[in-house]
């Protein structure tokens, strides 16, 4: 009888001790043999939690690519959407907090990610890495994303091999002076030499249309509230037509040419909301912008009450319907002369999300397997954002023609020029745009070249699209530009593009006492913003601008801004390094 | 309140009796009647057993709020932390009293924290001046005398609490924005010239956002008094009838004092709730040339993005609210027991 | 009901000033507070691009019906709907239940520690710990991805306490000393002799319960992930945040707005907010009036005091 005993001992305290280390959670597990091959198969079906920071989605993935996940990996999709849910980081923060963020985690590198492996929430895919061919081919970024840590714990985004001093962009820069190129285009296209010149021309334009269709009053200009953060958001826009972003309270030259502090007198800032001042003095901003948000400027731009826009991806794609189109309508770019417009270079070690895989995970190799195919020309067809263009699945919506180039089917020419195609029943059935990957992340960048067909992924970029979507006022821009192809050849050709090279520079997190000072600051920086834009008179908006340098000042402006420049300037190390070393 | 013969203690036989024997045991070996004070406390003890026994039955619900309520306030402790959910507490760094220096750390941001408390103390203070009209309202709703009408206002008064702030908003966007519908008619009848500024503008800023506040809860709030109406022994009433009163008469001495104690618990808490507007209804009505005088400490502590990033000072804050707000809850009590012999919590 | 007594009285020249100026006063906030909400149906219905505009004033313009048809649509409805319902139902039932019988205890002066134990309740009223260690308890006890979490931590609620307690305090105390004389113990006297008096306060419990009840959506967000239990308010909630989502995405973004322009370009009609909104407020509507008689019968105490 004793022995047995003994033994039951024995074992309730390896038990114990088991147990014990099962929910200290972060010890490591038994050493995995690596594999170096998926199962084709897998045999029970699976729902996974993505926790995924970039998803405008929340809830099960439904539709084709649901389809297609599930035929592929026998796995379901259930994404939780902090941006959806609201309240910052409470989703995260709960969620870290019960030691269970998600099986599958999409999350900003940096700070975040590295207390997520430091924590043990995330786990290391060594195991799985050799087996990941197609993540593989992006070896230097995965690397370089791991530089410092003790495994594969994450893998890039938005990769490609294109060089770091190119654009990510594809046909459309993200920023540039766009208006209402048919009332442009009545005024015979006059000279826009800078920034300012763009006020009696937008007057005129304004004259020309007082009214829009729905009969409400037309302003050139409509700005909106509640994008603000660091700084009043439609007054920083202007200044990347100059080749200027934001890093903090710095705008910072992606060329590392010039920094300059938000609240310089002479800055591009300030110049901004002068150039809004006269504007509204002139009668063309419209009053409600005070009070707006995005959505109700959207539906304005949408309408046809607005004249100018800083963004392709607001002025074309909310008014430039085939309707308007064809009728001559819409936004298009009007250069200014001595406008050098910010893109954002490919970045050569990925873009700032990272996806990983949850300590937690329910079957780790399953969902190394599916981020795997996420980086597979297939993944990339499918799995983007389409508004980047992600073309779907080949043989539904896309297909290689006689000649071996890519073009759209029937189907997807429905869904992506008509807006709308029901996918048949094989593909999962449903509506096509519905269907779509709702995980919002680009593993590999869509302007990134199919070694398959020599174009890139996204179809914005064939030509035979851009030959379907030919319109009377596509045809009369290119006509006035050269004949230039698209607009970002347009802007390449004149030197008129300022590539901040892609250095994939993760910005350290504010010291809590800059954080704190910051929230501050910049609170008095947007209120006095739009004071300024409103000011009644020039005198009026010169006192405000003393205040607000005086009240930011009071705040702690300067040493925010210090802690800014030193940032904005490791940045641009970082990008002159990335550019001689593979541009 | 009332007093109860000791001897009818014994007398419900309850389901817990047993328990309770043993626990008036236990409390008498835990209290030794030295002093006068436990004395007293011993006495009344003899009526006891049944009063166990009630407290008994409330034991369940007591451990849900100890459950619930206390005991994750343990998580007060993230305020002397730069708490990193990831790490954990043990993880984390120890930084003691930092997030409350902070919010006090230069003379603008001690300005800037002085505006918002008026404005959060002037919108409570207007916000407790109004409260008294869901009485009114309750009062003079009662004296309709067709149901159907009465009915019928009551339902559509409630409308206004259901539509969220942010549709509320809209509605106000709407009809109040420099081309909205009031404008528009001002503007056709040519009243003015220029739209009227209502919502981007500092002027009244207080009183509007009471009046938004007033509008939405009124029909709601008067829901309690009704209720309480329906509960007033009608025979007041009749007696007072009896006597001859008119109907405010009626109203002045019977149904408002009838409704006061319930008045007065609702002030009391409110009181309380001086540093609690809430954010939302600030947040969606806050703009540029509004934010001096919109701002209370709920959406200010919002827009500097404590809630959002640091959770170590989002708890600090909390903890100084709690804090303020049961000092204030007693204080009011204090004070209400002196004036009305009775307290209230 | 508590006027038919005065029904009979004479009506003089006085009495009908006063009921013209007390019926247009209601009449008029009666108008000002059901404006907003006809507002929002008949922008519900018209075409989306007026409606966004805020120009849809007095009557619809463009009637169509879409924005209902894809509320309607949502997958996963029907369950939510009974999510909803069932949560509804049973927390109100429990919210109500629990209220009556503590406000009534917490009347009874003879409670051991009455004083204490009531501040024990209401003083949570003033304090929260805030949302991770309150996560961490719900997790520990089983209570995430569990339907329960829609009603276990709105039992104890103080704010009805109070309500129910203040009410009590003002019956007749002879109910409680006859009931007493008879020789019925706390239980017997709070359910028959309470209980049965107290609807008009229990049924202001129950409005304000299933009202909050049915419009919360911040607990499923944060303790459930399981679509089987996702409840309505959620589900329409998620459905209609898109726009706020693209916000929270620039800000986040911090300035680089390369990120968002996927999201950027899809933008959820304003109309259709209006549309959720009506939908979740007309149940709303319809099940009020049910509960209206309850606050005119008014008990006649006089007959137990005899």
């Amino acid at each position: 009888m004793k022995l047995p005993k003994k033994a039951v001992a024995v074992a309730s305290a390896l038990a114990m001790v088991g147990l014990l280390t099962s929910c200290i959670g972060g010890a490591p597990e038994a050493e995995r043999a690596a594999i170096t091959e998926f199962p084709d198969k897998w045999d029970d079906e699976i729902t996974i939690d993505v926790f995924d920071e970039l998803a405008n989605y929340m809830g099960v993935q439904e539709g084709w690519f649901a389809d297609v996940v599930k035929k592929k990996f026998n796995m379901k999709l259930n994404i939780i959407a902090p941006n959806v849910a609201g309240g910052g980081d409470t989703l995260y923060n709960t969620r870290v907090s019960a030691g269970n963020l998600g099986d599958l985690i999409v999350v900003g590198k940096g700070k975040k990610l590295d207390e997520l492996v430091k924590g043990g929430l995330v786990s290391d895919s060594s195991p799985y890495y050799p087996a990941m061919e197609n993540v593989e081919k992006f070896d230097t970024a995965v690397t370089h994303l791991n530089d410092g840590k003790d495994g594969v714990y994450a893998f890039p985004t938005s990769v490609s091999s294109i060089k770091p001093t190119e654009p990510s962009e594809g046909i459309d820069p993200t920023f540039g002076p766009y208006v209402r190129w048919d009332l442009y285009k009545q005024l015979g296209y006059p000279e826009l030499n800078t920034l300012e010149d763009l006020l009696p021309v937008l007057k005129d334009m304004q004259d020309l249309e007082p009214t829009a269709p729905n009969g409400a009053k037309v302003y050139a200009i409509s700005l909106f509230k509640d994008w603000d953060g660091n700084m009043m958001v439609t007054a920083k826009q202007p200044t990347t037509f100059y080749g200027y972003d934001e890093r903090g309270f710095v705008l910072a030259k992606a060329d590392g040419s010039d920094y300059q502090g938000l609240l310089d007198d002479d800055g591009e800032y300030l110049r901004t909301l002068k150039f809004y001042h006269e504007a509204n003095q002139l009668g063309l901003v419209d009053p409600e912008s005070t009070t707006q948000n995005y959505d109700t400027m959207w539906s304005k731009v949408q309408n046809g009450q607005v004249l100018f826009s800083w963004w392709p991806w607001l002025g074309q794609a909310a008014y430039n319907t085939d309707a308007n189109t064809a009728a001559g309508k819409g936004f298009e770019l009007a250069p200014l002369k001595d406008m050098t417009v910010f893109s954002y270079g490919a970045e050569a070690y990925g873009a700032g999300p990272v996806i990983t895989i949850g300590s937690k995970a329910k079957d780790p190799e399953r969902i190394a397997a599916f981020i795997d195919w996420l980086y597979s020309p297939e993944g990339t067809y499918v799995n983007n954002s389409q508004t980047m263009g992600a073309a779907g699945p080949q043989g539904l919506t896309w297909d290689l023609d006689d000649s071996g180039q890519p073009a759209l089917t029937e189907l997807g020419k429905q869904a992506f020029i008509g807006g709308e195609a029901e996918v048949p029943a094989e593909w999962g059935g449903g509506s096509y745009i519905d269907g779509g990957s709702t995980l919002n992340v680009s593993a590999v960048l869509p302007a990134d070249v199919d070694k398959e067909t020599g174009l890139p992924f996204s179809y914005k970029s064939w030509p035979s699209y851009q030959e379907l979507v030919k319109t009377p006022l596509s045809e009369d821009w290119k006509a006035k530009m050269g004949d230039a192809p698209t607009t970002m050849d347009y802007l390449k050709d004149n030197d008129q593009l300022l590539v901040a090279p892609g250095a994939s520079y993760t910005p350290p997190a504010d010291p809590s006492e800059i954080e704190t000072l910051r929230n501050q600051v910049k609170a008095v920086i947007v209120q006095y913003s739009w004071k300024m834009s409103f000011a009644g008179s020039e005198a009026e908006f010169d006192t405000l601008r003393a205040d607000l340098q005086e009240e930011a000042k009071g705040l702690g402006y300067d040493k925010v801004l210090e802690f800014d420049m030193e940032t904005a300037k490791a940045q641009n190390e970082a990008r002159e390094e990335v550019a001689e070393k593979l541009g | 309140m009332r007093e109860y013969p000791a001897s009818r203690g014994a007398a419900g036989d309850d389901m817990t009796s047993q328990l309770v024997l043993q626990e008036v045991a236990a409390t008498e070996l835990e209290e030794s009647p030295a002093t006068e004070k436990a004395s007293r406390k011993w006495r009344r003890q003899a009526g006891g057993r049944r009063s166990m026994g009630m407290f008994l039955c409330i034991v369940p619900f007591m451990v849900l709020v100890f459950v619930f309520s206390y005991f994750p306030l343990y998580g007060w402790i993230y305020s002397l932390f730069d708490y990193r959910p990831a790490l954990g507490l043990s993880g984390s760094e120890f930084v003691g009293l930092q997030w409350f220096e902070l919010l006090v750390s230069s003379p603008t941001q001690v300005a800037q924290i002085g505006q918002v408390l008026l404005n959060t103390l002037a919108i409570s203070f207007l916000g407790i001046a109004t409260s008294v009209l869901p009485l009114i309202f309750a009062v003079f709703l009662n004296e309709v005398r067709a149901p159907w009408f009465r009915n019928s206002v009551q339902t559509l008064t409630t409308l206004p609490n259901f539509i969220s702030w942010v549709l509320v908003y809209m509605i106000a966007f709407s009809l109040f924005s420099s081309s909205g519908l009031v404008n528009n008619i001002l503007n056709d009848a040519g009243l003015i010239t220029q739209p009227l500024k209502f919502l981007d503008t500092d002027q009244n800023v207080w009183l509007t956002m009471t009046l938004w506040g007033v509008w939405k809860g009124l029909g709601w709030g008067a829901i309690i008094y009704l209720a309480a109406i329906a509960g007033i022994d009608q025979s007041l009433y009749e007696s007072a009838k009896i006597d001859g009163a008119g109907r405010f008469q009626l109203m002045r001495y019977i149904t408002i004092p009838q409704l006061m104690p319930t008045y007065l618990v609702l002030l009391l808490l409110s009181v309380a709730n001086l540093l609690n507007n809430g954010m939302e209804q600030y947040f969606v009505f806050q703009n540029a040339f509004n934010k001096e005088t919109i701002q209370v400490l709920d959406l200010y502590v919002y827009n500097i993005g404590i809630t959002g990033n640091s959770l170590s000072m989002a708890t600090a804050i909390g903890m100084l609210k709690s804090v303020i707000s049961v000092v204030l809850l007693l204080t009011v009590n204090w004070i209400a027991k002196r004036v009305r012999g009775q307290s209230i919590v | 009901m508590s006027n038919t007594t005065f029904g009979v009285r004479r009506r003089g020249g006085g009495d009908i000033i006063f009921a013209i100026t007390n019926y247009s006063v209601f009449i008029a906030l009666a108008f000002l507070c059901a404006y907003p909400f006809y507002f929002l149906i008949i922008n519900s219905i018209s075409a989306n691009d007026v409606s966004a505009l805020g120009q849809v004033r007095w009557l619809p313009v463009d009637v169509h019906l879409e924005n209902y048809a894809q509320v309607l649509q949502l997958n996963g409805l029907p369950m939510a709907a009974i999510v909803s319902i069932a949560r509804t139902a049973i927390g109100t039932l429990a919210a109500v239940l629990a209220s009556a019988f503590l406000g009534f205890m917490f009347s009874q002066s003879k409670m051991w520690g009455r004083q204490f134990w009531y501040r024990f309740v209401i003083i949570t009223m003033y304090f929260s710990a805030g949302l991770i260690p309150v996560f961490i308890v719900m997790k520990t006890l089983g209570l995430t991805n569990n339907f329960w979490v829609y009603v276990v931590p709105f039992i104890v609620q103080p704010f009805f306490i109070i309500l129910v307690k203040t009410y009590v305090e003002a019956m007749p105390e002879s109910l409680q000393e006859a009931a007493e004389m008879d020789g019925a113990n706390i239980l017997q006297i709070f359910f028959r002799i309470f209980l049965p008096n107290m609807t008009p306060i229990l049924a202001t419990v129950a409005i304000f319960s299933a009202v909050a009840q049915w419009n919360s959506f911040q607990d499923t967000l944060i303790y459930v992930t399981d679509q089987s239990l996702y409840t309505l308010q959620y589900l329409l909630y998620m459905f209609i945040n898109q726009a706020n989502s693209l916000a929270q995405a620039a800000q986040n973004s911090g300035g680089n707005l390369s990120g968002i322009i996927t999201a950027a370009t899809t933008q959820t009609p304003t109309s259709i907010r209006m549309t959720v909104s009506v939908l979740v407020v007309l149940p709303i509507i319809f099940i009020y009036p049910l509960f209206q008689r309850f606050f005119v019968k008014g008990i006649m105490l006089g007959a137990v005091k005899g």
